[in-house]
């Protein structure tokens, strides 16, 4: 069967998609360069509107409405414009009670939108623009290190990446956070707490990746303005070691960090990506073949988040402490430390 | 094309929202019999976006275990030529999206709540449900922006009895055609009307020009009657046509196909129904349920009518917003050890991340099994009302019924001992009387659903030829009695001569002795307030058929309850766990 995998490669040409959440207009070409505060693409966000009833609100009959509106389809009206009115003694009064334009009218209503919001899709990560896609945003073609993610908070940032703790089973502090962090992108091992959050908050760092994080966090972590990802998940596993060594040789490097995760329909991952200058980097494989020496990390059970190699590749099943017996690899943790990981619970390093 | 009758081997595609299952079937005289089966991830999604890539690494797996070529020259070897290649190619699809749905209507308890039954036909997500309940003045702006921000494929629009209410419904109208208006031309939701029919042409003439209008039977014709065939049937063609047929990679499956593409849940509503007219056990349904990785799908038939619901959670995506709608202390009652709530989250977060892990030690597999307990609960609890059972007999506020059950969905099958299968089945469906259950271990039951439309033969003489394999046949009392009081004394007279005289006390699960394929005849003499099938107290004959477990008495009560006490809750799930086999 397929083994599912996760990037994590230290130089690599990978194809980066950056998509408009809603159909609009890409504003580069095929071939083009960008950097990553580049505006790509834009598009607007649904605009607010209402329904007003006028002829309810002047006491006219639906049918005799007409001599009395002040403005057309198509008007821009400020807040408090006067829409229409029924003058005379007792003369009444209706005001726009938003700013928009005039979109629709009939049956003694008038339907006022507001002016819709920009949204403005950046590149994130600098590269070339590999593709368009029509309406929707574009492929960005980048080389640089290349790591997936366990889970993300759906925030985005390009900083410079600082690791602040020696081992990927510590925990990120709130003294590893000082004010050297503010715009800094921070690198911690195993988990985050409460207390680290808000110390990340008001130092205003612009990103974090840690090992895991609890579950009871995620509604907090969702709230915050700056991207969050976890290498592991939602886990207290430490951060596993591939990913961290990874991420500490690239220390002091400038890094795109993507928390944007969709789980089914259109799956999109967490990333953090690190150009490099080189002009060459080979593009990942992912249907290459699960070997003895294959990199691979536990996904579940008591070895989640330890990474390894494939030691030996058993005929028959292996079985599992539930009773379950399944296909699998025996995989060599290091420091002569082996177990039986059945494949669907493995992930080939890529 | 192959003539039908000459059709020796069928190979199936079942692409489900994280596996992709593929079972080749083969003609062995004048039967079919099941060969191999492969399965691979789901490749919908990026970095593939191709559900044919999943399907050839399959096949490929197919090859390796057969040691025949099913697939040369970048396309399928059909019709089978030797021992090459296959007949006929089939295929089921659960993995695409659901129709987004957003339902407006009147009165929540009448057409509101037919047309959620409706859309539990297939596999839609309601996002909304749009009510003029409880409002004087029409929030039509509220609508408006609801069905815009929303943007949702369809919008079922019910309400009024035929004859009846207009004027709101038509607001209603008013409003989904207003959003209509204000979303691009390609996002506007297609409109199914299913209300008040003498309002069909005002509703046509208001959004005919703004949007596509369909217009079904209304499903609350009358204060009293419910008809909901025809919604549900315009509800399934939209799945299939909008999201089944646009599957990236589906183009290809459908050419190697020689039948339409089949909602899964509909393919294993037909197996159910192919049971039903096998078995014709007077007084019973038959009932089947697959628990799937994103949903949960409950098909019965009654009295020669079928019922399909599609509970739009499954063991992986699911439990995480079901816990958000109820308690998580529902989930956690079921574990034999403590566990804190953390622990427990942690790990159906990362279910929910990773899909296709499977547990791995016995702590993470109790959860997997309180989930597939409760989503069992709760998919039946949606489709309980829906069912008209007719003439088949149904304790009050239970369960009716049903005889075989079918279980099947990775949620049930991957368990690693069949008891623990059957004991989540009887936690979750509870049934009543005398059930055999059957174990979809190949998880073939919609494939051959599917394959029913081509070659029903081969469908029924799969199914014949031990693909489903029976865990046993379960009494199930139903009635008060004390803790450890009888409630059931039992004659087994086995087909050797032997015979067996036991006895079942409440509270208890008890199993004895009856093999895979050994048959017995059983002598039932319940206690005067518990009744097994034939009334209270009254006693009968039933012939038994054995299985993985056994012939098996749940003596526990219905409904179940587990007690309160949490050291003697987790002592009593101990109990069960360790009666099935552990």
């Amino acid at each position: 069967m397929f083994i599912s995998y996760s990037i994590a490669n230290p130089l690599t040409r990978v194809r980066i998609p950056r998509r408009l959440p809603r159909p609009g207009q890409v504003l580069v070409h095929s071939g083009e360069h960008v950097e990553p505060a580049r505006v790509v693409a834009q598009t607007v966000e649904p605009a607010d509107f209402r329904i007003i009833d006028v002829a309810r609100e002047l006491s006219v009959p639906v049918k005799k409405i007409k001599p009395y509106l002040k403005v057309n389809r198509g008007d821009t009206v400020a807040e408090g414009d006067v829409l229409a009115s029924r003058g005379g003694f007792g003369g009444q009064v209706c005001r726009a009670p938003i700013a928009g334009s005039i979109v629709g009218s009939g049956r003694g209503r008038l339907l006022l939108e507001a002016a819709p919001q920009p949204v403005h899709l950046t590149a994130l990560v600098p590269g070339l623009v590999a593709e368009v896609l029509p309406d929707a945003g574009v492929v960005i073609e980048a080389i640089g290190a290349f790591m997936q993610m366990g889970w993300g908070n759906g925030k985005e940032a390009f900083g410079v990446l600082r690791v602040v703790v020696r081992a990927p089973r510590h925990p990120i502090r709130p003294k590893h956070i000082d004010a050297s962090s503010h715009g800094a992108i921070l690198v911690g091992g195993s988990r985050l707490d409460d207390e680290t959050l808000e110390q990340a908050i008001e130092m205003q760092v612009r990103g974090i990746i840690v090992g895991g994080i609890p579950p009871s966090m995620i509604p907090q972590l969702e709230a915050v303005d700056f991207p969050i990802v976890t290498t592991e998940g939602v886990s207290t596993a430490p951060m596993s070691q591939a990913f961290f060594d990874l991420l500490r040789s690239l220390d002091g490097r400038e890094a795109a960090i993507s928390g944007r995760l969709q789980q089914r329909w259109g799956i999109e991952r967490p990333y953090v990506f690190v150009p490099m200058p080189a002009q060459s980097g080979a593009p990942i494989n992912p249907e290459s073949p699960l070997v003895v020496g294959s990199r691979v990390r536990v996904l579940r059970g008591p070895y989640t988040g330890a990474s390894g190699v494939v030691s030996d590749i058993p005929t028959s099943m292996i079985q599992l402490e539930t009773g379950a017996r399944l296909p699998g690899v025996q995989v060599d943790f290091g420091g002569k430390e082996f177990a039986l990981i059945p494949f669907m619970n493995l992930e080939r390093l890529l | 094309m192959v003539d039908e009758r000459t059709i020796e081997s069928i190979l199936i595609a079942d692409c489900g929202t994280v596996f992709t299952k593929l079972l080749l079937l083969e003609k062995v005289e004048d039967s079919y019999r099941f060969v191999a089966q492969a399965e691979t991830l789901t490749t919908m999604n990026p970095p593939w976006s191709d559900l044919g890539v999943g399907v050839l690494q399959a096949i490929e797996q197919l090859e390796t275990i057969t040691g025949r070529t099913l697939y040369a020259s970048g396309r399928l070897v059909t019709p089978q030529q030797g021992l090459e290649g296959v007949d006929a190619f089939v295929v089921t699809l659960s993995a695409s999206e659901p129709l987004s749905l957003v339902i407006a209507g009147l009165v929540r308890e009448m057409s509101l709540e037919s047309a959620r039954r409706a859309a539990t036909g297939t596999y839609t997500d309601i996002k909304a449900i749009l009510s003029r309940e409880g409002s004087l003045n029409s929030p039509q702006e509220t609508w408006s922006r609801t069905i815009r921000d929303i943007s949702p494929d369809v919008v079922l629009l019910v309400g009024g009895v035929d004859g009846g209410a207009r004027r709101p419904v038509m607001e209603l109208a008013d409003a989904i055609a207003l959003a209509a208006s204000m979303l691009e031309q390609h996002q506007r939701p297609t409109v199914l009307y299913a209300g008040n029919v003498e309002l069909r042409p005002h509703i046509t003439k208001l959004m005919g020009d703004i949007t596509r209008v369909e217009v079904v039977d209304n499903v609350h014709p009358t204060a009293d009657t419910e008809h909901l065939g025809p919604a549900q049937n315009a509800l399934e063609q939209y799945y299939i046509e909008e999201r089944m047929k646009t599957a990236p990679g589906a183009d290809t499956l459908m050419a190697w196909s020689r039948l339409p593409l089949l909602p899964t849940a509909a393919a294993f509503s037909r197996v159910v129904d192919y049971l039903c007219r096998r078995e014709e056990h007077p007084g019973r349904g038959v009932l089947g349920v697959d628990a799937g990785a994103a949903t949960t799908t409950v098909a019965a038939t009654f009295d020669g009518r079928s019922y399909i619901t599609v509970y739009e959670k499954g063991i992986a995506y699911g439990p995480l917003t079901w816990i958000k709608e109820r308690d998580v202390a529902a989930l956690l009652r079921w574990m034999p050890e403590e566990m804190e709530e953390e622990e427990l989250l942690t790990l159906l977060y990362n279910r929910e991340l990773r899909p296709w892990t499977v547990p791995q030690d016995p702590r993470e597999l109790w959860v997997e099994q309180a989930v597939v307990r409760e989503m069992l609960r709760s998919a039946l609890a949606v489709a309980l009302p829906t069912w008209d059972v007719g003439k088949t007999d149904a304790p009050s506020g239970m369960m009716p019924h049903v005889d075989p059950i079918l279980i099947s969905g990775g949620g049930l099958v991957h368990m690693p001992r069949p008891g623990q299968a059957l004991l989540i089945a009887l936690d979750g469906l509870q049934p009543t009387g005398i059930s055999t259950i059957l174990l979809d271990v190949n998880r073939a039951a919609p494939a051959l659903g599917a394959v029913a439309g081509l070659k029903p033969l081969a469908a029924a003489s799969a199914l014949e030829a031990g693909t489903l394999t029976s865990l046993g046949t379960v009494i199930s009392p139903v009635g008060k009695a004390r803790p450890g009081e009888w409630v059931l004394r039992m004659k087994i007279a086995y087909e050797d001569g032997g015979t067996l005289n036991v006895e079942a006390h409440y509270g208890d699960i008890e199993i004895w002795p009856l093999l895979p394929g050994q048959r017995a005849k059983l002598h039932l003499r319940p206690n005067r307030r518990i009744d097994v099938g034939f009334g209270p107290g009254r006693d009968g004959h039933v012939q038994a058929i054995g299985g993985l477990v056994g012939l098996v008495v749940d003596a526990r009560g219905r409904p179940l309850t587990l007690p309160d006490d949490p050291d003697r809750r987790r002592r009593t799930l101990h109990g069960w766990i360790w009666d099935v086999g552990g």
